[in-house]
């Protein structure tokens, strides 16, 4: 079996290993770097840096560890960003070893889908190279979506992968988007001393996410002095002497150093052949899949963001490992019953399974548990006592089908959460399951123990919760 | 223990009232109810409040709570020290740790609260 994976980010590469493992030869296509956005502009790079954020947080607040530091604190971005390139070149020779080790051929270029089972590869210099293979995996995945009143510059109108490579801290910052990327940058850029706005065109932040997660998250972003504006859309922008004018749909103007824009992002469909391929594509340019990950031309598969859902990379290294399977004769379906998703602003956001308003549409009659951190022996021993864990039940079999978490370590924390609901488990035997003290994960069980009032450690009768 | 010149409202919050303004607060009980607090929401400046609703949120070490507002009106003033140092409240939740400043719609409303010895009845019954 011959296989040519067209694009090397986490679902492209994880596609092509697994493939490899199940005895393919592969052949990987990558007009960039391997790893993709993930690796190189996206989950890595934003979490190293973030890294330096949150220690630079913890050391502002040694006094309150009992720990005198002696001169100032002051964050170097420049070190920050050499920090972060140093971190995603380790990744990336490493993923570049995996495939030598699995005699993965990698070709650096631009792949078109030219005749069935070829693509045609411009090359770095400009050659042309045509590679036959037998099956094909389409994983291009996307880019940050650009919008006519915001159109990037990479100076003063960034988009994310511009802000990953800012030296210079900004003295003020104007975020257009509070989804995950938009709040993520808000934390760091605010952490780092930027004067940061955030201005959403929905009525609130984060606002995939439950409603009450949403709304710590909002109060966290008051305690950080970053000033967030919802049901509202910038119209236009102006690069002035002082900065960028941004006018919003209220009238009013805004004016900062810098724009960052992550409305969202543009799927890598397009120049890629799929309309030559007679490919078929849904409503918003996605190439629809069926459950094995294949397209409805026969041995071409597509995996990742360019299938649509969710954009997340373990989404598309699920769908690669499908793919992968499938391709090899296994009996692989993707299942997608089970997605936990993380958002790493400040406290942490995870979640996996239903909302408490998708559970209202469906007329699923609920269970809610809710646990504070704050009535944790372990977060008040860190220091760390903002957010909650919020699990949802059906009420009438008691099956966990939604959890919720804001808090710290929040994204290690819902992997437990996402086992339970796999095993199908009950918020009971969720709560008698016996968890370490002192640890975070005890507000999982607590918040368990929770759906049917029996929190050990909440007051009986309570007026306010968090 | 509880100060003469403010009245009191049962949600635990105080007005002092001087003309038509009334400085609100949280009272000695309730701060040391809550513990150490660590953040406050403060209320927008011109916002409307009806006395007996919620004026803004308090974060404690233990939990998070309603403040409630004494008196109807406009706010006209907050004290922005507490964004940065909300422990005042613990400190001197009479004085520097008072949280606004409303201009009253009905100042006839102050009839209806509590007198100092009617709020020390209050807490009496309410800790024991």
């Amino acid at each position: 079996m011959r296989l040519s994976v067209l694009g090397a980010g986490p679902g492209g590469y994880v596609a092509a290993i697994r493939a490899a493992q199940l005895g393919a030869r592969v052949t990987v296509i990558e007009d960039d770097e391997v790893g993709g956005t993930c690796l190189n502009w996206g989950c890595i790079p934003t979490k190293t840096i973030i890294a330096s954020t949150d220690l630079l947080a913890k050391v502002r607040n040694l006094e309150h560890f009992g720990i005198d530091l002696t001169g100032e604190v002051i964050p170097d971005l420049s070190r920050i960003i050499d920090r972060k390139n140093k971190v995603v070149s380790t990744l990336v020779k490493g993923i570049r070893g995996l495939f030598r080790s699995r005699e993965i051929t990698l070709i650096q270029g631009r792949g078109v889908l030219a005749s069935p089972g070829t693509i045609s590869v411009t090359l770095k210099d400009g050659a042309q190279e045509t590679i036959s293979s037998d099956s094909i995996i389409i994983a291009t995945g996307s880019r940050p979506a650009a919008i006519p009143a915001l159109p990037f510059d990479g100076t003063s109108i960034l988009s994310s992968t511009d802000a990953l490579n800012l030296r210079q801290i900004p003295k003020s910052m104007l975020i257009v988007g509070a989804g995950v990327i938009g709040s993520e940058f808000a934390c760091i850029f605010s952490e780092l001393g930027t004067e940061v706005t955030v201005v959403e065109m929905l009525p609130r932040a984060v606002a995939a996410e439950d409603r009450e997660i949403s709304e710590l998250l909002e109060k966290e972003f008051r305690k950080k002095k970053i000033k967030l504006i919802t049901n509202i859309r910038v119209e236009k922008t102006v690069i002035k002497e002082d900065g960028v004018h941004a006018l919003l749909s209220d009238g009013k103007e805004i004016i900062a150093e810098k724009v960052l824009v992550s409305i969202g992002r543009a799927l890598n469909t397009d120049g890629i052949g799929l309309e030559e391929a007679g490919i078929r594509r849904g409503p918003k340019g996605e190439i629809i899949v069926n459950r094995r990950m294949e397209t409805n031309i026969p041995g071409i598969y597509a995996i990742g963001d360019v299938t649509g859902g969710m954009l997340l990379a373990h989404k598309a290294s699920a769908e690669g490992i499908v793919a992968a399977g499938s391709i090899m004769g296994q009996d692989a379906e993707i299942d997608y019953s089970i997605v936990p998703a993380a958002i790493f602003t400040s406290p942490e956001i995870a979640s996996v399974g239903m909302r408490e308003d998708q559970a209202a549409e469906k007329e699923i009659s609920i269970g809610v548990g809710r646990f504070p951190f704050r009535a944790l022996g372990k977060s008040h021993a860190m220091g760390e006592i903002s957010g909650m864990v919020k699990l949802i039940t059906d009420a009438a079999t008691d099956r966990i089908i939604g959890v919720h978490i804001i808090g710290p370590h929040a994204s290690d924390l819902i992997a437990e959460a996402a086992v339970a609901m796999k095993a199908g488990l009950t918020a009971q035997e969720l709560a008698e399951t016996i968890h370490a003290h002192p640890t975070l994960a005890e507000a999982v069980m607590e918040a368990a123990e929770d759906v049917h009032q029996m929190a050990v450690h909440l007051p009986g009768n309570r007026e306010s919760r968090d | 223990m509880h100060p003469k010149d403010v009245r009191y409202h049962q949600e635990h919050t105080w007005v002092r009232v001087s003309g038509n303004k009334g400085t609100i607060g949280i009272t000695d009980y309730a701060q040391d109810a809550l513990g150490d607090i660590v953040y406050i929401d403060l209320p927008e400046i011109d916002s409307s409040v009806e006395a007996g609703t919620e004026i803004t949120e308090i974060e404690s070490t233990k939990s998070t709570s309603s403040v409630i507002s004494p008196v109807s009106g406009r706010i006209i003033e907050v004290n922005e020290e507490l964004s940065e140092t909300p422990e005042i409240i613990n400190e001197d939740p009479y004085g520097n740790g008072w949280i606004a400043v409303i201009e009253m719609d009905n100042p006839a409303e102050i009839d209806d609260l509590l007198d100092a010895s009617e709020y020390g009845k209050l807490v009496d019954e309410e800790s024991k």
